[in-house]
């Protein structure tokens, strides 16, 4: 293989081409060779078919065929090359031009980068003169019995047992990763033979029998099941599926050479063209060529309307104003479109627009995605946008491509003087999804953005196994993998020059205060709750005891039951072997209770004496059994505790180690790292334990108000701009293969370094730091294959909806080749000689004719070229969510054109008139009206916008409010006029919203739909009279009454409650949602739901109040709730206590005046806490009321009702509001021809 | 019908690359589908970007063309349920000869709070906590030996729902619906109900990923029953429907003039025809979740509960024509009971079971049980033995650990063996023992129930063809009617 590698495969094609003379050769096999061989079958799968393997059928094989040569079966070696010329005559050597071509004796020369070893060659000469035998063989057809035998037994064994040395590094010369190797063998020859399993080397190997050759080296012996699977396997002739991974890798060497997308860049040819005078740049040569190939001609050009907004759609994301428009139409100089290209090149809107292309390359959002964390601030990246803000503005200086990454990878390595700012470039890689924080996920996703980002290739599939398709070996990917296991991130602010930094130094002081408070509180409540702990060990030994056996500790005793699970589990640790300190514990515990007394005694004696086993007990812990033993274990435990609290007492609760050794290991129970006592402040390991799992509620609040505090003020006006970046780790990761992806099963050690398949074999492995720059430069580099074709391509996609080549993030070898594969290369050389300047070649291209045709259809030209591959005509685009929502805002004269910083959320009211690259991008929960205008899914790299039509965007432009609020400013523009003069206002409408004047025809229409109808709001919006209320009092223990009744101040979007963020003061937790609610601290902040009776009847009422069992610890459980009906006319109908369960609160008849009130109250009985209830009641009307009445409402439920302030029904649009609102829904507002 | 491969641009392409694609039998049927659809047929000149939701032909004949999962989050206990273990009665209190890693450490058996007998002629075991589906049994597989990866929420919720628990790969429904569409354009093909709040990792339950985002599931909040609430912009505040329709009329005319000019584009007339389903989905969608349409006495039989009323709700879109409908208990995941398990699981069971048993009963009644497949279960089991306090939950031993090696989840409907048990784990319950079936095998078998082999149905992306079932995945055979 290693030989084929080098060669070119056009030069082999041309010499198979050229012909063969025959030319005898009278060079006899030795009888050496003959006497070896052995019986045919043997000696072909011993002899022959390893170097047939070896140095053939990489080129003339299954995946590629050499001048039509096949030399992989008897039967293509016999049929010969494409042009009909046998390469071989059965027992005729002499005559076979294979054996001409494998001694260098003729023109072709085979294989074409080595001769063969003379005895090689010898053994094929043989093998020809045998008559060509090609045993039968089950394996070069597995069938699927044989298939899943493989896959089932087979495989399993060699991956988990022989990969870690016999696959790329080939212990012993030799890989047990494919049939070919295991056939071809290593030092010792060939490890199996087919139908032969007691002969092949591999079955003597697994099962030990020859001392000088044990195999697996490493672990047990397989079992004997494992033995004869394999033995059964050979006997079947060893088959081996072909679309295993190993086959194809070893076919990927030879592909990586002609697959075009690894080829350098050539620099093409401009073409020759008939129609010379339609090539406006070298671009259009290029397209021009290929469409006269196929006899068709372009489209003739754009109208200038259509023309002038495609550019400025393309390149700035907006519409032209009416008069840019009319400017241009009325300037007929060749220059004027340039001239546009060229003021909109320079608009700072446009770094807005293609940033946003990049963003959805580098899967931009803000939030991390799922991570075990509590509050909502966690899930976001307080800096986000300063990355985006950076792209954009990269963009705008038209930073140079190869730069712009390079600083995306590793601009810690670049930034060293004062202007910090492009540290915010390395979001592109810190920005990503946090997978439960799992750091192998978080550089895979790195990896990914980086590798399909910007060359077009997915790495991601070596994580487990050899890429199955592109030539990137799993030692690739960990290679790269170990590159950014080497840094760690830090957030930095982007400090520009002196005078700013003071703002950083203010913020980061307060932070630092704010962080210093949270941690003083835990350090405080640390030091608090951990002396306790340690006088109680006595009772916890009990309840750890007890907990084992399945007892319920006693509530009684105030224990905190995670504190019992540390000492269980801790004890649990002391038993493996006899443990100093609780040895003694451990023994007197397992006696049963009825023998304690019985059998206390002699172990209290074995323990204090000293001897045998219990020598190794502590001494002080051995006193306490000197002389009395304990009658019973809880006596154990109080000794044991009062050994500790004493200890404790005297060492005045510090941590100084005790000189006294004996005293030394009591105090490492209390305070050593593994103590279930010594608790730390603040866990640093998934599911460790920290100060905060004991603190009780009110506790809790107070840490949740003070983590809050801080990490908002991360997200605060007062926050200058920082970024979150990558630096290097102090020590570079050694990164070691995971075997099939697993980080527990480690393969061997590999390099940091970059790709072979880009790099060659020869490659240096990174030297600086991580290798992060490395890595940049190598992806930066002219000399990449990839780069700057991956990028050309993309903003070909950009500016004409599909790609040159139509998997944009794939240019492996089962992507399609590029429609123009010259033009793409042109465009990559010429990018690159231009400076990698983005914006030179968006010039050349939109100033190419080609991108000036007409949208129009042609049908002749459809018939043969349906998709329009060839662009003999320019592709009609419907505006992206960006461009739309952007365009509507512009169009009803709503958009701010403020540029950069912190993002806005789309979709609440008041609406925000930013540009849409602005909204806010919540990863996980992308808002429903992004999705369904198909914006690109920022859960990971996003190749491409997919475009749908679904019946949701159209409910988004005629209901949404958003739409409602343009159309209605739209309408009221002075530019537009107003309805008062409807011929001249549809005609500035026209204007505005299309940039053209309305035909008499459309002024008919438009005429015809402002004269009919009327203004008329929804049926659905005839006001219906409040019945519910939610509010908090007191009730009257006395009188049976509610004595007061106040409303909630704050909502929240779901719930009720007296602030935004509870607790507050005197209300605390109080609030109500739909079905749940949670009382107030005292019974004067009792919550009610309050039902006002909206007519005379009788009622019924049914519900069920539930406290769902708190998350509460024993010592400080809540006590449940109380919750009460109460009527105005009536008084208590009912009271229900309930704690940790549910009760029924129904009420079978009770008889409403209109006005009445039925409130629905919940106070914390004496405990305020743990106290989260659910009750929401349905109230029914029990006499149904007459048919006539039937749209009456008969019932109302608490859940269904449940609303928050009402909202004053909005004004129903005018006649002029709705026509605008049509021009807005238009075909010809979205569409771009 | 011939195999078709399912691409990536099949719903979105224009007709003359989407039958290009497709090979002409696939394409052509569809089409007719679709046009008859939005009765296009007439015009058969007219270039027509199908919608990607249009409905399109399974690969071989499906014996279910819906789905209702009723999703029980959180991990109902299966040795509380459906998988009656005496052994624990025998064990309680004890340390349990076997041990197994789970996510904290559970202490000794803990013997079911609840009572098992046998129900219909089947004479399957079911807990009294779920006597009304009991009754139904006989039209129920009960599979005791599904299995698991991790015994930890997020990721097994994820591996449930889109076949792995860490990379973003699409959800079921979204496979679902991309491979059949939906039968009802005015409602969306896929949606996911749950009341109160969202599931453990949320939205994610029902992403499509790098599929489309047509092919995403529509998230209802069933503790709201107004339809502007479900549905977004649904209803218009601004304007009657009357008016809407004549600004909808004027649209066409200007459209239709804007499109005569441009030779009848495919996607501009994808594009009109998007409004009109739209303005019939506001009817279509509002009567779907309006159960009061429903006689009295079905919604007696539901019960009166938020979970009946889901229920309700998706036996309602399943006959409207929706393909795939989840219904999750609650928020984050109501099934978890570290603790109080006897008091959890039998309010859960209370609001669930009747709803549940009664759905089964209305769908066969209604003859749509045949053509629908229902799943219940949760994303694993729970531990046999008991959960110890560690401080992931609270105050006594009185629930159960997450269990990943051994749990139950039952079939109904469309093509399922009713009265049948399938597998069976250890005597304790902690382990599948019998005829494991992973949840890739659950996903290749309902994939199969709706017409597709799980390994041939892919969609290409990042250059690689992606299944739902991955590399994995066996056809439970031994569960089909």
């Amino acid at each position: 293989m290693a030989k084929v590698r080098s060669f070119m495969a056009g030069i082999v094609g041309a010499c198979w081409f050229a012909g063969f003379a025959y030319v005898a050769c009278q060079e006899a096999a030795t009888a050496n060779t003959r006497e070896n061989a052995g019986d045919t079958a043997e000696f072909f799968e011993k002899r022959v078919r390893p170097v047939l393997a070896e140095n053939c059928f990489s080129c003339h094989g299954e995946e590629l065929q050499m001048a039509g040569l096949r030399l992989d079966s008897r039967q293509a070696i016999l049929k010969g090359r494409e042009n009909g010329h046998i390469v071989v005559k059965p027992g005729d050597p002499e005559n076979s031009p294979l054996i001409r071509a494998i001694r260098h004796r003729g023109e072709i020369k085979m294989p074409p980068t080595g001769r063969l070893s003379e005895e090689e060659i010898q053994v094929i000469t043989e093998w020809v003169r045998m008559g060509v035998p090609w045993p039968e063989e089950a394996a070069t057809a597995p069938n699927s019995d044989a298939r899943e035998f493989f896959e089932e037994h087979i495989r399993p064994i060699l991956v988990d047992r022989c990969y870690a040395c016999h696959t790329d590094s080939a212990s012993g010369g030799f890989r047990l990763d494919s049939r070919e190797s295991l056939l071809r063998g290593g030092s010792r020859g060939p490890a199996i033979i087919p139908g032969k399993p007691e002969e092949s080397l591999l079955i003597r190997a697994v099962s030990r029998i020859d001392s000088n050759l044990m195999m697996p080296l490493v672990g047990e012996k397989l079992s004997d099941q494992e033995i004869a699977n394999l033995k059964a396997w050979i006997s079947m002739g060893a088959p081996w599926p072909e679309s295993s991974l190993a086959q194809a890798g070893r076919k990927i060497g030879a592909q990586t050479k002609v697959h075009w997308s690894f080829q350098p860049v050539k620099a093409s040819a401009i073409p020759e063209v008939k129609n010379e005078a339609w090539v406006k740049t070298p671009v259009d040569a290029f397209i021009l060529a290929k469409l006269e190939n196929k006899a068709l001609a372009p489209s003739p050009p754009a109208d200038p309307r259509a023309l002038i907004r495609r550019a400025y759609y393309d390149l700035i994301g907006l519409p032209p104003t009416p008069k840019e428009v009319e400017a241009f139409r009325a300037n007929p100089s060749p220059e004027a479109f340039a001239e546009i290209v060229d003021r909109l090149l320079t608009s700072p809107q446009y770094g807005e627009r293609w940033g946003r292309h990049w963003l959805d390359v580098a899967r931009y959002g803000e939030t991390k995605g799922y991570t075990t964390v509590g509050l909502p601030e966690e899930l976001r990246y307080p800096f986000a946008y300063t990355y985006r803000d950076w792209v954009i503005r990269a963009f705008n200086e038209d930073i140079p491509y190869d730069q712009f990454l390079t600083y995306q990878i590793a601009a810690d390595y670049l930034v060293k003087g004062e202007d910090k700012r492009d540290l915010a470039a390395l979001g592109f890689l810190t920005l990503g999804r946090r997978v439960q924080n799992n750091i192998h996920e978080i550089i895979d996703d790195r990896l990914d953005v980086v590798f399909r980002g910007t060359q077009a290739l997915t790495i991601g599939c070596a994580r487990c196994h050899d890429h199955k398709y592109d030539p990137i070996p799993t030692k690739d990917y960990y290679s790269l993998y170990g590159v950014f296991a080497s840094t760690e991130e830090k957030t930095l602010p982007l400090v520009a020059s002196h005078t700013e930094v003071e703002p950083f130094n203010a913020f980061e002081r307060e932070r630092q205060t704010r962080e210093k408070k949270m941690k003083e509180f835990l350090k405080a409540k640390r030091a608090a709750l951990l002396p306790r702990f340690r006088q109680q060990v006595g009772e916890y030994l009990v309840a750890a005891h007890a907990a084992e056996m399945l007892r319920v500790p006693a509530n009684a005793i105030k224990l905190h039951l995670v504190m019992v699970e540390r000492w269980r589990s801790y004890l649990e640790k002391t038993r493996q072997e006899f443990h100093p300190v609780f040895g003694p514990w451990n023994a007197f515990a397992t006696l049963l209770e009825q023998d304690f007394a019985a059998k206390a005694p002699a172990l209290a004696a074995e323990f204090s004496s000293g001897q045998g086993r219990e020598k190794r007990a502590n001494p002080l812990v051995a006193k306490l059994f000197a002389g009395r033993p304990p009658n019973s274990l809880q006596e154990v435990a109080e000794r044991y505790g009062r050994l500790f609290n004493e200890l404790d007492v005297t060492w005045k609760s510090t941590a100084e180690p005790r000189t006294d050794p004996a005293e030394e290991e009591l105090r490492q129970v209390l305070y050593g790292q593994d103590s279930p006592t010594n608790v730390p402040e603040e866990a640093t390991k998934p599911g460790q334990h920290s100060i905060a799992t004991f603190l009780d509620e009110p506790s809790h609040d107070e840490l949740d108000a003070l983590k809050r505090s801080l990490l908002r003020w991360s997200f605060s006006a007062s926050a200058p701009p920082h970024a979150l970046v990558l630096v290097d780790a102090p020590e570079p990761n050694k990164p070691r293969v995971f075997i099939r992806g697993k980080p527990d099963t480690l393969g061997e050690e590999v390099p940091r370094q970059f790709l072979v398949a880009l790099v060659g074999a020869k490659r240096e492995p990174f030297k600086q730091g991580s290798g992060r720059l490395e890595l940049a430069r190598a992806i930066a580099n002219r000399h990449n294959p990839l780069t700057a074709r991956v990028l050309v391509n993309r903003v070909w996609l950009w500016l004409f909806g599909a790609g040159l080549v139509r998997t944009p993030s794939d240019f492996g070898l089962r992507s399609e080749p590029p429609s123009h594969s010259e033009l793409l290369d042109y465009l990559a050389q010429r990018f690159m000689d231009e400076g990698w300047s983005v914006k030179k070649l968006v010039r050349l291209i939109v100033l190419s004719s080609v991108y000036q045709q007409s949208s129009e259809d042609n049908p002749q030209h459809r018939l043969v070229d349906p998709e329009n591959r060839l662009l003999w005509r320019m592709n009609r685009r419907r505006l992206d969510f960006e461009s739309l929502r952007d365009s509507l805002l512009f169009a009803s004269g709503n958009l701010d054109t403020k540029m950069g910083g912190r993002s806005v959320d789309l979709t609440e009211q008041p609406f925000s008139g930013r540009r849409t690259v602005y909204g806010f991008i919540d990863r996980d929960n992308l808002p429903a009206m992004m999705r369904a205008f198909d914006f690109a899914a920022p859960e990971t790299h996003s190749p491409q916008r997919i475009n749908t039509t679904v019946p949701q965007q159209a409910l988004f432009m005629m209901n949404s409010p958003f739409v409602i609020e343009q159309a209605r400013s739209l309408a009221k523009r002075a530019e537009v006029g107003g309805p008062s003069d409807t011929d001249s206002g549809i005609r500035s409408l026209y204007r505005v919203v299309f940039q053209r004047d309305p035909s008499s025809e459309e002024i008919m229409l438009a005429q015809r739909f402002l004269g009919a109808g009327k203004i008329e709001g929804p049926e659905s919006a005839v006001s219906k009279p409040q019945v519910w209320y939610y509010g908090f009092g007191e009730f009257d223990e006395q009188a049976k009454r509610v004595r007061s009744f106040e409303p909630f101040p704050h909502w929240t979007g779901e719930s009720w409650q007296g602030g935004s963020d509870l607790p507050v003061p005197k209300l605390g937790r109080a609030l109500l949602k739909a079905e749940e609610g949670h009382p107030g601290p005292d019974a004067q902040h009792a919550v009610i739901r309050r039902w006002v009776a909206p007519r005379d009847g009788e009622v019924s009422i049914v519900g069920t109040l539930t406290q769902p069992p708190s998350f509460a610890t024993a010592a400080i459980a809540g006590d449940g709730v109380r919750g009460r009906i109460i009527s105005s006319r009536w008084g208590e109908l009912g009271s229900w206590l309930v704690h940790n369960g549910f009760t029924e609160t129904s009420i079978e008849q009770i008889e409403v005046k209109r006005g009445d009130t039925l409130d629905f109250v919940v106070d914390c009985r004496t405990n305020p806490y743990y106290d989260s209830f659910a009750w929401a009641p349905t109230i029914r009307l029990v006499e149904p009321p007459q048919k006539e009445a039937a749209e009456e409402v008969m019932e109302w439920s608490a859940a269904n009702d449940f609303a928050g302030p009402s909202k004053k029904i909005p004004e129903a649009l005018t006649s002029w509001e709705k026509y605008a609102q049509v021009l807005m829904m238009s075909n010809e507002f979205i569409f771009l021809d | 019908m011939p195999h078709h491969k399912f691409q990536i641009e099949d719903s979105f392409l224009t007709r003359r690359q989407f039958l290009h694609r497709c090979g002409l039998g696939f394409g052509a049927l569809a089409l007719a589908d679709l046009m008859s659809q939005a009765g296009l047929l007439a015009s058969e000149a007219v270039p027509h970007a199908p919608s990607p939701l249009a409905p399109k032909q399974p690969m071989f004949p499906a014996r279910a063309k819906r789905v209702i999962h009723l999703f029980a989050n959180g991990g109902p206990s299966h040795v509380d349920t459906f998988d009656p273990k005496p052994m624990l009665d025998k064990y309680h209190g004890k340390t349990l000869p076997q041990s197994f890693q789970t996510e904290v450490k559970t202490g000794g058996a803990f013997r079911s709070p609840f009572t098992f007998r046998k129900f219909g002629q089947s004479g399957i075991e079911v807990s009294e906590i779920f006597e009304h589906v009991g009754e139904c049994i006989d039209d129920i597989c009960v599979i005791r030996s599904m299995y698991t990866d991790v015994p930890n929420h997020e990721p097994a919720m994820l591996l449930m729902n889109c076949g792995d628990p860490i990379q973003v790969r699409p959800s079921m429904g979204s496979w679902v619906t991309y491979g059949l569409g939906t039968e009802n354009q005015q409602l969306p093909g896929y949606i996911a109900m749950c009341p109160g709040g969202l599931p453990d990792v949320g939205p994610q339950n029902w992403r499509s990923a790098f599929l489309p985002g047509a092919y995403q599931g529509v998230y209802l909040n069933t503790q709201h029953t107004n339809v502007e609430k479900l549905i977004e912009h649904i209803r218009n505040q601004y304007t009657s429907l009357k008016e809407q329709r004549r600004q909808l009329d004027l649209l066409l005319e200007v459209n239709e003039r804007h499109q005569r000019e441009r030779n009848q584009d495919a996607q501009l007339e994808a594009r009109v025809q998007s409004f009109e389903l739209a303005y019939r989905m506001q009817m279509e969608a509002s009567a779907a979740f309006d159960i009061s349409k429903e006689p009295q006495h079905i919604r007696d039989m539901y019960g009166n509960t938020t979970y009946a009323k889901q229920v309700l709700i998706a036996r309602r879109l399943i006959e409207g024509g929706v393909r795939f409908v989840q219904v999750y208990t609650g928020a984050v995941g109501p099934w978890d009971s570290h603790d109080d398990l006897e008091i959890e699981h039998r309010r859960l069971a209370k609001e669930s079971d009747k709803a549940t048993a009664t759905l089964l009963k209305d769908l066969k009644q209604r003859g749509l049980l045949d053509e629908t497949l229902v799943i219940w279960g949760g994303e694993f089991g729970r531990t046999p033995t008991v959960e110890l306090p560690t401080g992931g939950n609270s105050h006594s031993p009185t629930g159960r650990d997450h269990n990943h090696h051994g749990f139950t989840m039952w079939l109904a409907g469309g093509g399922i063996k009713g009265g049948h048990v399938h597998g069976a784990t250890d005597e304790f319950g902690f382990q599948a023992i019998e005829n494991k079936v992973h949840i890739h095998d659950l996903h290749a078998t309902i994939l199969w129930l709706l017409g597709f082999d799980h390994e041939k149905f892919t969609y290409r992306y990042a250059g690689r063809d992606f299944r739902l079932t991955d590399i994995h995945g066996k056809v439970v055979k031994e569960i089909l009617a």
